[in-house]
């Protein structure tokens, strides 16, 4: 571990940064500090906070409260254009570069050299400068090749060639290896080596803390939007991080009442789907809370979609009752009796622009034998919702994007309410949710399981997959590894190891410091 | 007292605020003024004779931008209907001429109407492109069919078909703006006090939402765009009757001033949103400033100018209001 080079003055400070989303406190008083030469490594959970830091340094939001400063330069917000001129390269997951330009063109693309006639792009010297580029960093791409010939991790490594070339000094990636193999991340780890050499600082986003401790000078820990703590990497093992990155106190769970568990109603048998879900395999009982966990990523939302009718698998069978489903359609399902809260309402679920009525009634008037909408019973079933889920609004009609959060998604719930389903899948109930809206939601999905229903959640939030599943399912890479009894030996620790794969590493050592 | 008459006052306001927050309240304002103007300038304008001879005008206008409006609403466009009413009202006229007894005729000319705007809508569905795409490349395909069974001549049926176009119903209102008035309370209908309606409007909205929601959203499409084209086919009936001939020309344009028509109204361009009632006064806000130019004598180039300029404003009045209305959004 390379200690990180005697620079007297970091590159970049973060100031106790907050930012709230609605209910949602992303980012608590968090503060960093990152040096030249340094690789700093910032972990923590679904949720932690991560992914608004960056969108913070990279000046896509503005933070509420304090200040970043680059170099001397103190900003209360940055602009993206701000960003790029202070040096500042994020790179993120999705690859943001042009699919039909060549590697040369998209490393010089906005400040092309040009010829003696103007306008003109001097493409010969262009190549030549790419390739003195990618040779002094050992990056064997062919300038010329377009960049939709390219593999994702070349696509990755010209990235970060680009910022190199936009003189960047402040390198931020955002779970660079997540699409890369094995060799490529590899590969790309002996770059980010180069460029520490290079006194570049380099934050360091990543799931596997293998890599944190491959690469990384210090590792900072972010648990609900707060900083938990960093430290070098040296002086600390996975299993300490892994314990700062959960850990929570009681009044972050909650007890539910339980439910009588009936006979197994619901089976999946090894479906397959496009190499994201693989071989997935249980079952769910009869008024049952089936908790679904694991990394964003980990294929679980394409799990839902499977068993909605809105993806078929590729091989695997789901039987729910006593009858195999072939669903070809959600149409399918719904009438079959499975029921979906998606995630992202705001993409899979409202109707923004329409009213709660039309929103609440949507299902219910296209399975129900009438044809005539509007009226006085419909405007009942919508009222009795509001009256039920306890939906604060100034009425009916309101249109559901004025709605806060918890209200909007109690419209979600509420649209599965006016019917009997058998399997009701809510894949991250209660995100964007404020904690009142919360422990309500968390009400109705018990009635639905103490009623004989079969209920599966997917879910991010520790607490809420601990509290309200009698057995949680841990998927990673697409593949369930393990179904776990909810028992008091169950805790959140063991858990984000599975998450993360990190549980045959340090199975020896867990083992050692339990018995301490 | 006083606060008797604040409340009244913020009685007032909430009316106020309710009204400026539909856009057809808007029109209607715009409308207002304008004929008011118009008839201080010229006092024929508040005329019997002339009211009616305006809403004859724009009845033909008012059917299309109707079918504009569910498709607008539903997400979609349909830039092919001015030649696609050009090309119904043609076989209408042809088989006309041919012998056939114009309830014949006019019935095969809209079915080819229907027949033609489903092409239009199932391209998009089956290639995945925007039907404004597929429509854009349908109106040569139909002015093409248009002028090939015309053979580029106009087709001229010399009053074997004025019951339409001519028929004053107690002597006075004519009977095309009967029928678009109809044509209005069932669209109206449809849209907002149908399965149908929903259907256009969740699709509308967010069709990702609406397919998991267990809508089948490219059957229904096909739905609207059978619909588009039987209003199509009913105004082609109309502009034939009373116009008496058609040609490969018949209905340029149309697809403008229908889309504008909605849109002035307050439909959104991003679909899930629209109102009937806005794309009425829409289509005849059009009319009016037309005949107010003409009684003005200004010069007849001058109402595509103004068009244009409505139109425009209408586009900024919807986006203020859409502005007003993100900043008033909590969480």
């Amino acid at each position: 571990m390379g200690e990180p080079s005697t620079t007297p003055s970091p590159l970049l400070q973060v100031h106790g940064v907050s930012k709230r989303f609605g209910q949602t406190e992303a980012l608590n008083d968090v503060s960093l500090t990152l040096h030249g030469g340094e690789v700093l490594c910032i972990v923590g959970e679904n949720g932690a906070g991560k992914s608004t830091l960056i969108k913070v340094l990279s000046g896509a939001i503005a933070p509420d409260a304090g200040s970043v400063q680059v170099g001397e330069a103190v900003y209360e917000s940055l602009t993206p254009a701000e960003a790029m001129e202070l040096g500042l390269a994020t790179i993120y997951q999705e690859v943001e570069l042009i699919d039909s330009l060549t590697v040369a063109a998209n490393i010089f693309l906005g400040q092309e050299p040009t010829q003696r006639i103007p306008f003109l792009v001097d493409a010969r010297v262009q190549n030549a400068r790419a390739r003195e580029i990618l040779d002094t960093l050992h990056i064997d791409i062919n300038e010329r090749l377009l960049v939709e010939q390219l593999s994702a991790a070349q696509k990755q490594t010209l990235q970060i060639v680009k910022a190199l070339h936009q003189e960047s000094s402040i390198l931020i990636m955002d779970e660079p290896t997540s699409s890369l193999g094995l060799e490529e991340t590899r590969a790309l780890m002996g770059l980010v080596r180069r460029l520490r050499e290079r006194n570049l600082g380099i934050i360091y986003i990543s799931h596997h803390l293998e890599e944190v401790f491959e690469i990384g000078d210090t590792v900072m820990i972010l648990k609900d939007g707060r900083h938990v703590g960093t430290y070098p990497c040296g002086e600390v093992n996975s299993d300490f991080v892994v314990r700062k990155m959960v850990g929570r106190d009681a009044s972050a769970f909650f007890s539910r009442e339980p439910a009588p568990i009936g006979d197994v109603a619901f089976r999946a048998d090894s479906v397959t789907w496009n190499g994201i879900v693989r071989d997935v395999s249980f079952d769910v009982r009869k008024g049952e809370v089936f908790g679904i966990g694991g990394l964003v990523g980990s294929g679980r939302s394409e799990l839902a979609s499977i068993l909605y009718g809105a993806a078929r698998p590729d091989t695997g069978r789901i039987v729910l009752g006593n009858r195999e489903l072939s669903l070809r359609s959600p149409a399918d399902a719904i009438e079959q009796g499975v029921c979906l809260v998606t995630e992202d309402r705001h993409v899979y679920g409202m109707f923004p622009e329409r009213s709660i009525q039309e929103n609440v009634a949507v299902v219910h008037n296209e399975f129900t034998p009438c044809r005539v909408v509007g009226t006085r019973s419909e405007a009942a079933l919508a009222d009795s919702m509001i009256d039920k889920l306890r939906i604060a609004t100034f009425g009916r009609g309101q249109s559901i994007m004025n709605l806060s959060g918890g209200n909007q998604q109690k419209v979600m719930i509420a649209r599965w309410l006016l019917d009997e389903y058998r399997l009701y899948i809510f894949d991250e109930p209660t995100k964007g949710v404020d904690v009142g809206a919360k422990q309500e939601i968390y009400a109705l999905i018990v009635d639905a399981a103490r009623n004989g229903k079969c209920v599966i959640m997917i879910s991010s939030d520790m607490p809420e997959l601990l509290s309200m599943s009698d057995r949680i399912g841990v998927m990673r890479e697409g593949r369930m590894v393990r179904v776990f009894d909810n028992d008091s030996d169950l805790n959140e620790q063991e858990l984000i190891r599975y998450f993360m794969g990190e549980e045959e590493n340090n199975g020896d050592h867990e083992a050692h410091t339990e018995h301490q | 007292m006083t606060t008797k008459l604040t409340q009244n006052t913020n009685k007032i306001k909430t009316v106020v605020t309710a009204l400026a927050r539909n856009q057809w309240f808007f029109v209607l304002v715009v409308l207002i003024v304008v004929s008011v103007f118009t008839h201080s300038m010229n006092p024929r304008f508040f005329r019997l004779t002339n009211i009616l001879n305006v809403l004859e005008r724009i009845s033909v206008l008012g059917i299309v931008a109707a079918g504009a409006t569910i498709l607008i609403v539903s997400g979609n466009f349909d830039i092919s209907v001015g030649a696609n009413l050009g090309l119904s009202a043609c076989v209408m006229a042809i088989l006309i001429r041919m012998g056939y007894s114009s309830e014949v005729a006019v019935a095969l000319g809209i079915l080819s109407a229907i027949g033609a705007n489903l092409v239009v809508g199932a391209s998009s569905v089956l290639f995945r492109a925007p039907s404004f795409i597929t429509s854009l490349a349908c109106i040569s395909v139909f002015q093409g069919t248009a002028l090939a069974i015309t053979g580029a001549q106009f087709q001229t049926i010399y009053g074997r078909f004025e019951v339409l176009g001519a028929t004053r119903l107690f002597g006075v209102i004519p009977l095309v703006f009967i029928v678009c008035l109809v044509v209005y309370v069932a669209v109206f209908v449809m849209l907002y006090y149908t399965l149908l309606g929903r259907r256009v409007h969740a699709i509308g909205s967010n069709p990702k939402a609406a397919y998991l929601a267990g809508i089948n959203v490219n059957a229904n499409k096909l739905i609207f765009f059978a619909i588009n084209g039987l209003l199509v086919g009913i105004a082609a009936a109309l502009f034939l009757s009373r116009v008496g001939s058609a040609s490969a020309t018949t209905g340029q344009g149309m697809e403008i001033r229908a889309i504008g028509s909605a849109v002035i109204g307050g439909a959104v361009m991003t679909g899930g949103k629209g109102s009937v009632l806005g794309t009425f006064l829409g289509a005849l806000l059009m009319g009016v400033i037309g005949n107010s130019l003409n009684l003005l004598r200004v010069s007849p180039y001058f109402q595509d100018v103004s068009f244009g300029v409505v139109l425009l404003l209408a586009l900024g009045v919807t986006s203020f209001s859409h502005a007003k209305e993100r900043r008033g959004t909590t969480g």
